[in-house]
């Protein structure tokens, strides 16, 4: 077990290189950033001294180089446009992003389950029907239409929920005001509703098909039908047998869950006015602040990395003919 | 549905209490688009920012909504006969945020830290600024007066100061790069208490200020990046100031009774440039507009108070040169639309309609969203010029990587639509653009001897009358051949709650030290 994990790291080591040398080229392709950082009257000679203090008169692989050879001493640059260290703009970002996803991530699971095993037991009939109609037209819904509709009609029209901005919970906890963050709890959650449910959409739609087909499934399998046969109440037989075996495609997903949640914070935290990465990253990509592209890309890769391990390992725990090597 | 019912109504209480950042009686809410990215003074180099670091740092002089120069922490100053050296009284009383009294060797230190090569700085104040006014050194005469010695006589010194961040030497000699940058120590009305990153920053009414305070006791600069958020904020009561409304959102926000949209004929500059650079000499209509007539009869093709209403949503008044009113050239009308002129001027020209109809071809190059429905405007004029026969393709472009670097090396074109921006203090800075043949912003390559001329006789003007009638004479010039197709000065939309008694700028700044509750 333990083998595998280190070797799981070691190869993520791989992943994040990979990763950065992909969006460093990305980003060199998409042309000279000196211009977004200098005044639109500057002179030829204040943009070449702009170039030149920002770094970018050297060739693409010294600088690519000296970013990983930096990285490796832990020292991820200075973000040009905050002019302070990248790695601190990212992080004081990170705890806003991982509230969204967290939350989003619970209703996108926690909802689903019920809602793909009502399903399942109601196969064929209106209940069945109207759930997965709903899950079609959640899948189908863009979250930036979604996004702007709750804001207009719940937080503008009926003035149910606020309309943008954020409380924090997680960073004063990071940062030792333990109570503050938990005080803040109550005034944080009708900030989270809107864009929480905003991700989420999808993702629940999906995972309610997932779980109602896995469910189908499993439910026409033998064992099934023996815990019916001896008696056992349905309660348990959908919550002990059935249900247990039906997890497994469903933390699969769970696992690329947290990437796709991440892609879709960007929008919806720029609707919501929500001072995470996502909206952090969007900037920092228009702005060609390549330290905080990359800070930003490296810190994602290790966190969805390190997820897919756990889920990994949840799987071996959840069936135990699965045997990591 | 009582127990929903029940969470909702308790969700709305928490929601209110929350919102520890809502307009009331002494805080002033203002959303733009985008965060401040640093409040170092020398760094900085966004308008947004700006905004904000108007209200926590003071300049020696400062430009007036109207576009009147005034003194703000000098209280006046003296130009030396040569015009090289300009001294400058401070006002007396004057201390920093942190009590440190502020004297002209702070004011000096502020000049100078911004010029030290030493410390990278790439703000708008070294990276242009200091260039355009030939900044060589600041100098503390004793504790009251301040002299900046130039390489040149400047006559834009006093507006381009305006944005030079005063603040003191001992602050900012013991903070790090990072404390600079996060936590800044000013001079201005109102002191920095706080910054969540992406989310507000927050000013409170310094309470030394000895000059005129502003009204209100806290400011709140709110970044909502999305412009129906924005609308949706203010029509909730939840913000008293919005930037770039979106010309769709404008009738929903009047008919909110919340708040109105205040259109406002900004100082950007937007042009359709007729690129005379030899290059494009080979192709017909690049040839084509380097005959002063052709660029002459093709102002009159465009419809430009049309696009103005039907793609800006606001009517307009056409530019008639490069300088903002109202210091432009007074003599000159805007070029009316007349196709059947156009036409006949092209005709007289030597271009007459060929058996397809067409005169000539010509490529009109635009970038895609960094200016106000910029690609529709850029369609509308290659239909107005097509109409004529003066066929127009139409190039949408991305801005940054793309359009930018083809505008700096002069290899946009032969049509290409950009926006400059100006000033209400003064014509020459406008002109600016136009310094020389060689100047880097001479992006269509014009070379009119006779307009380049002026700048001589502007050098050599001894009094300000004398200045003037040659700067009309050059606008007149640039009117009747220039290099631009004559647009518009790009509005500015911004909605104000009804709450609030206040006027937005036409330079982009929001300045809100003279906001008050109706």
């Amino acid at each position: 077990m333990w083998t595998y994990i280190v070797r799981r790291l070691i190869q993520s080591v791989i992943v994040i290189i990979g990763v950065t040398l992909i969006s460093f080229t990305a980003l060199q392709m998409s042309g000279d950033p000196t211009y977004l950082y200098v005044s639109e009257r500057a002179s030829d000679e204040e943009i070449a001294l702009a170039r030149q203090k920002l770094g970018f008169d050297r060739p693409y692989y010294v600088q690519y180089l000296t970013f990983v050879a930096n990285l490796a001493q832990g020292d991820f640059g200075e973000s040009l446009s905050y002019r302070t260290p990248a790695l601190d703009v990212v992080l004081e970002r990170f705890p806003a992003t991982i509230e969204l996803t967290a939350v989003a991530m619970v209703i996108a699971i926690f909802g689903a389950i019920p809602l793909g095993v009502m399903a399942a037991r109601r196969r064929g009939r209106p209940t069945d029907g109207t759930i997965m109609t709903l899950a079609i037209i959640g899948q189908s819904i863009p979250s930036f239409w979604l996004g702007i509709m709750l804001i207009l009609f719940v937080g503008l029209g009926l003035g149910w929920l606020p309309i943008s901005g954020h409380v924090p919970v997680l960073k004063p906890i990071l940062e030792g005001h333990v109570l503050e963050g938990l005080r803040n709890i109550p005034a944080a959650v009708p900030y989270l509703i809107m864009p929480a449910f905003t991700i989420a959409l999808f993702s629940l739609s999906r995972n309610a098909r997932l779980v109602r087909s896995s469910m189908l499934e499993v439910l026409s399998q033998d064992f099934v039908r023996t815990a019916r046969a001896k008696g056992l109440a349905e309660r348990r037989v959908i919550s002990d047998h059935a249900l247990r075996n039906a997890w497994l495609p469903v933390v699969t997903m769970i696992g690329l869950e947290f990437g796709f949640l991440l892609s879709g914070v960007v929008v919806v935290e720029t609707i919501f006015s929500w001072p995470g990465v996502g909206r952090l990253v969007f900037n920092a990509i228009n702005q060609r602040d390549i330290p905080l592209v990359q800070t930003a890309v490296v810190i994602f890769s290790f966190v969805f990395v390190l997820l897919n391990l756990a889920v990994d390992l949840v799987y071996a725990w959840l069936d135990p003919r699965i045997r990591l090597r | 549905m009582k127990r929903l019912s029940t969470l909702v109504l308790a969700a709305s209480l928490l929601a209110g209490t929350a919102l520890a950042q809502a307009p009331d009686g002494s805080t002033l809410v203002i959303a733009q688009s985008t965060d401040a990215n640093t409040f170092d003074p020398a760094n900085i180099s966004s308008r947004t920012t700006s905004n904000i670091a108007e209200h926590i740092f003071g300049t020696l002089y400062d430009v007036t909504g109207d576009g009147e120069i005034v003194p703000f922490l000098a209280e006046s100053h003296e130009v030396s006969e040569d015009g090289k050296s300009v001294t400058f009284k401070l006002k007396e009383g004057l201390t920093c945020h942190d009590g440190e009294p502020l004297t002209a060797e702070d004011a000096a230190y502020s000049f100078n830290r911004a010029a030290d090569p030493d410390l990278k700085f790439t703000g708008n104040t070294p990276g242009f600024i200091y260039s355009s006014i030939g900044f060589e050194e600041a100098v503390a005469d004793d504790d009251l007066h301040v002299t900046l010695k130039l390489k040149n006589k400047s006559p834009i010194l006093l507006g381009m100061i305006g944005e030079v961040f005063i603040h003191c030497k001992g602050s900012y000699e013991a903070m790090s790069p990072e404390e600079a940058a996060q936590t800044p120590i000013g001079s201005g009305p109102y002191k920095f208490v706080e910054w969540v990153r992406d989310d507000r920053v927050v000013l409170e009414k310094w309470d030394d200020y000895t000059l005129e305070p502003g009204s209100f006791d806290r400011l709140v600069w709110r970044v909502i990046p999305e412009a129906s958020t924005r609308a949706a904020e203010l029509m909730a009561g939840n913000v008293d100031v919005i930037t770039n409304v979106a010309p769709d959102q404008i009738e929903t926000i009047n008919r909110s009774d919340k708040a109105e949209v205040v259109p406002v004929q900004g100082t950007r500059r937007i042009y359709i440039g007729f690129n005379q650079k030899d290059k494009f000499a080979e192709t017909e209509g690049g040839k084509a507009i380097q005959n002063a007539d052709v660029r002459r009869a093709l102002q009159y093709a465009v419809d430009v108070p049309t696009i103005c209403e039907g793609l800006l949503g606001t009517p307009c008044t056409r530019a008639t040169g490069l300088v903002n009113p109202p210091r432009g050239n007074p003599d000159l009308e805007p070029y009316p639309y007349d196709p059947d002129k156009a036409e006949e001027l092209l005709d007289a020209a030597g271009y007459p309609r060929g058996d397809d109809g067409v005169r000539f071809t010509l490529t009109l190059q635009s970038p895609n969203g960094r200016y106000l429905n910029d690609a529709n405007v850029a369609l509308a004029v290659g239909q107005f010029l097509s109409d004529i026969g003066v066929k127009t393709d139409v190039e949408l472009l991305e801005f940054a990587s793309v359009y930018i670097p083809l505008i700096r090396a002069h290899d946009a074109g032969p049509l290409f639509l950009l926006g400059s921006g100006g000033a209400t203090w003064s014509a020459l800075y406008d002109m600016a653009d136009l310094s020389a043949v060689d100047a880097g912003t001479n992006y269509t390559e014009w070379k009119d001897e006779e307009f380049f001329a002026g700048w001589k006789k502007i050098e050599a003007a001894q009094t300000p009358e004398e200045e003037r009638e040659v700067i009309n004479e050059m606008l007149k010039i640039f009117y009747e051949r220039g290099p631009w197709l004559l647009m518009y000065f790009q509005p500015d939309f911004y909605g104000i709650s009804e709450r609030l008694d206040w006027e937005p700028r036409r330079d982009e700044h929001i300045n809100v030290t003279d906001a008050k509750l109706k």
